[in-house]
């Protein structure tokens, strides 16, 4: 039983970071969210999950959210009836290298909305669902960083990184780009799309985590099972 | 918010490609995407199908109540929609073959869109024969273009021949002008100005304007050209190119294209021999032609005569017929010079001919099958000679006209194809009433058998014979009847690495063999049953309607493919004559259009359920 530990200190410090993050939300626009708490024993089929991309202009802290893509994975599939593509207002000019990898310009990104409205929607969508992202900790660190800079409170929530299930999952020797997600997709026979689209990437992700989840044939996978841990 | 990928999928596949893009959008935003890992069972059979499925990614086998292959799908196939359509439990069991991406619109999506788009019906309709007969009909509309107008869909640029356009510049001087058209071996010189045409300059002028008028040759071009000449794009069609050049008096014209850039130029001569290469001048040249050598230039002109068929919109029954009657009138002309040549024949004789020849469905690259029934009152010792001479004159004359000597060596040259009547009556007596399942098949190609010269009545004879044995005998009758039902109908050819995976269809797929001979043999079955003396495939089903053996339905089902198949066939050759290839039946699935490989997809179905009907009917028993 060696995950156990590792599954304790998860459980404890989640249940503590929990806890501690729906204090500080009281009477924030995130109260809601910190309403329903997904337990970590349901079934993952079960268990409603939302495939999410954000785009940005860097990886760093201050790095700004350009847009957001996400998508509802419900009873093995993915529904496209629930994609949303939300471009993000940007608050300072953009960094040029990473506009040319997402083809968002100024012009495109002034049409967007307030970062906070968009996170609001966002919020609405993620309640009482667990996350699906490819490299799940940008996700996570960017919806953190962006929770406290427009509310002032942490963002905990459930993740599941299809990244790094492909590597507990299917451990291998693999090239330096061997875990990216159109190399990934490649293997599984899923079709190549145009990366770098919020929605695009959400679903590509998305389908990517059915065909992990069918190839690695286990019945009754609990959300504990797949979930990123630390 | 618009789902890219998706939306330029659906845009890529029938029946959505037909679709506006607004409802493209919003059909993208129904679907759901589920994954299927290789082996897995997407559909199973008595069960409530949800969904419209569309393969994204990997492929799919249909099989019908679970066991029968019935059909795969690759990328873009649309499965499930039978059992939405007419509310019913699944019939079919799908099956991942690789791993799948599947889109699902779920059923109340896809019944409203249909609701709203009768279009749609034509593609789900409840069959496949449906979908083929519209298919066929809108085939010849297409290609078409004007009803029966014929000639006038042909564009120029199918006429022009693409080499370096040689031109002047208007300073250039006369001398210089007229030197490089003797170089160039042209009569029309185009005069161009930085690239743009601004003057035409022809023999005529140089004679009327320049020798006729005693004007110096170092003058510029420019004082002698005609200006601003009249022009034709490519796109313009032979027809109206006719009418300028007639109404004009003109004998040539530069072609431009939308920048007025000179192209090319087209002459009269280049109109009156695309106009004249037609099947009925080919055979008019055939009957006047007074030796084998002129026979053979005017026969090699079919594939001419096939590709203008086609561009004309003509339907692939007629081009067939075409091809034949040149073919047939090729061996008769042959026939009469090599006659002529040795004098009248010693006894009476019919040269007969087998296989596509005699049934009237000749394509281009057919070799030569050919034989002569002699009258009884023949003696070796005696006439051997001279229809050996006949012969060979015959069969030689056929491969110098492009009916190459038959590989299998059914030719008049053989002795064997070279008896009298009574011998031939012994041979087919032995077919039908020794059949030998190893070797019906090399067989049945006589059955297919027409006289095209000589004494008809030799041939009536043996015909009446041969079908009043074949009539009687179920036990040959089921030999035919098992070697027409085992053809190997393909079903899946639609990609090329699941044609690695089947040895048997191999890469290509070879059109005579495995599409056009199963449907001839199917025909056949009937002559030889019902006692048809008719050859023609397309007439030998209508006659087996006309005795109740085959439903009205069934029959033109049928025909339809045949028609389908060979459409497909004629267009392919005609592809191959343009590139000046030699001319096969065997094609690369990934050179047909998507239109084609639906259709080809359909009619093989249709083949195959009646290739299996045959069997029940006429193979009873033996297994």
């Amino acid at each position: 039983m060696k995950l156990d530990w590792q599954n304790w200190f998860y459980k404890k410090h989640f249940a503590q970071h929990w806890e501690r993050a729906k204090k500080a939300a009281k009477s924030t626009p995130m109260d809601h969210y910190y309403d329903a708490l997904l337990p970590e024993d349901m079934l993952l089929d079960d268990t409603p999950l939302v495939a999410l991309d954000f785009e940005s202009d860097g990886l760093k802290k201050d790095a700004q959210l350009l847009e957001a893509g996400w998508v509802r994975i419900i009873d093995r599939a993915v529904k496209l009836k629930t994609a949303q593509q939300l471009r993000i207002q940007a608050g300072s000019r953009l960094q040029e290298a990473a506009v040319i990898i997402h083809r968002i310009t100024d012009d495109a990104a002034a049409k967007g909305q307030q970062e906070a409205d968009v996170l609001a929607l966002l919020l609405e969508t993620l309640k009482g669902s667990a996350i699906v992202a490819h490299g799940a900790a940008v996700e996570h660190a960017f919806l953190n960083t962006a929770c406290l800079r427009n509310f002032g409170v942490p963002f905990v929530g459930r993740f599941i990184c299809t990244m790094h299930l492909e590597k507990r999952w299917f451990p291998k020797q693999r090239t330096a780009d061997g875990l990216r997600l159109g190399k990934l997709r490649a293997q599984y026979g899923l079709p190549s799309y145009r990366a770098h689209d919020g929605l695009t990437d959400a679903i590509a992700c998305g389908e990517l985590f059915l065909a992990q989840c069918a190839r690695r044939k286990v019945e009754n996978l609990l959300l504990k099972d797949v979930l990123m841990k630390g | 918010m618009e789902i890219d990928e998706v939306i330029s999928f659906l845009k890529r596949h029938a029946p959505f490609d037909a679709q506006s893009a607004d409802h493209i959008a919003s059909l993208a935003r129904k679907i759901e995407v589920r994954y299927f890992p290789r082996g897995t069972v997407i559909i199973d059979v008595g069960k409530e199908n949800r969904a419209l499925s569309i393969v994204r990614s990997g492929a799919v086998e249909l099989r019908l109540g679970g066991t029968d292959l019935n059909h795969r799908l690759g990328e873009g196939g649309v499965f499930g929609y039978l059992s939405l359509l007419h509310h019913e439990l699944t019939r079919n069991k799908v099956i991942a073959l690789e791993d799948c991406l599947i889109y699902q619109l779920p059923k109340e999506d896809f019944l409203k869109w249909l609701k709203h788009h009768e279009s749609l019906r034509i593609f789900f309709a409840k069959d496949d024969a449906e979908r083929l007969h519209r298919a066929v009909e809108g085939l010849h509309r297409t290609e078409n273009g004007y009803g029966d107008a014929g000639m006038i869909a042909v564009k120029l640029e199918t006429l022009l021949r693409r080499k370096d356009v040689v031109t002047a510049s208007p300073n250039d001087t006369i001398r210089d002008a007229a030197k490089r058209m003797a170089q160039a071996d042209v009569s029309t010189l185009p005069i161009t100005h930085q690239g743009k045409l601004v003057g035409i300059m022809t023999d005529k002028d140089l004679r009327r304007r320049v020798l006729g008028q005693e004007i110096p040759l170092d003058e510029p071009v420019s004082s002698v050209m005609t200006p601003d000449p009249i022009t034709m794009t490519l796109d313009d069609g032979l027809l109206s190119a006719m009418l300028v050049m007639s109404q004009k008096n003109i004998h040539h014209f530069p072609i431009v294209d939308s920048a007025n850039q000179i192209v090319g130029v087209i002459s009269s001569s280049d109109l009156l021999n695309r106009f004249g290469m037609n099947a009925l001048q080919v055979v008019a040249e055939i009957k006047a032609a007074p030796d084998a050598a002129t026979v053979a230039i005017a026969a090699q002109r079919v594939g001419a005569v096939l590709t203008n068929l086609i561009e004309s919109g003509v339907d692939a029954d007629h081009i067939a017929r075409f091809v034949s009657n040149i073919g047939e009138t090729t061996h008769r002309q042959l026939l009469k010079l090599a006659e002529d040549q040795l004098g009248p024949p010693p006894v009476p004789y019919a040269l007969v001919v087998f296989g596509s020849l005699a049934r009237q469905e000749q394509a281009g690259g057919s070799d030569q099958d050919n034989g002569f029934v002699l009258d009884d009152r023949y003696n070796p010792a005696e006439h051997a000679p001279y229809f050996e001479q006949l012969a060979t004159l015959l069969c030689d004359g056929l491969n110098s006209a492009g009916y190459i000597y038959c590989p299998g060596d059914i030719m008049a040259t053989n002795e064997k194809w070279r008896q009298p009547l009574a011998v031939w009556k012994d041979r087919y007596r032995n077919w039908i009433e020794k059949p030998d399942p190893e070797n019906v098949l090399n067989t049945t190609i006589f059955f297919d058998m027409r006289c095209v010269a000589g004494e008809e009545g030799l041939v009536d004879i043996l015909r009446a014979q041969i079908f009043e044995w074949s009539s009687a005998n179920r036990i040959f009758l089921s030999f035919i009847a098992r070697a027409a039902s085992n053809t190997k109908v393909p079903l899946g050819f639609f990609r090329n690495f699941l044609l690695q995976h089947d040895e048997k269809e191999g890469h290509v797929l070879d059109l005579k063999h495995q599409a056009i001979a199963p449907v001839v043999d199917i025909a056949r079955v009937y002559a030889l049953a019902l006692g048809l003396a008719d050859v023609n495939s397309k007439e030998r089903l209508k006659m087996a309607v006309e005795r109740g053996s085959l439903g009205p339905e069934e029959a033109s089902n049928l025909i339809d493919c045949f028609e389908f198949i060979h459409s497909v066939r004629f267009r392919h050759q005609s592809n191959q004559i343009k590139r000046g290839e030699p001319l096969t039946n065997n094609l690369s699935p990934t050179s047909l259009s998507r239109f084609e490989r639906e259709h080809l997809k359909d009619a093989f179905r249709i083949i195959r359920n009646h290739m299996d009907r045959i069997s029940r009917t006429y193979a009873g028993g033996i297994q």
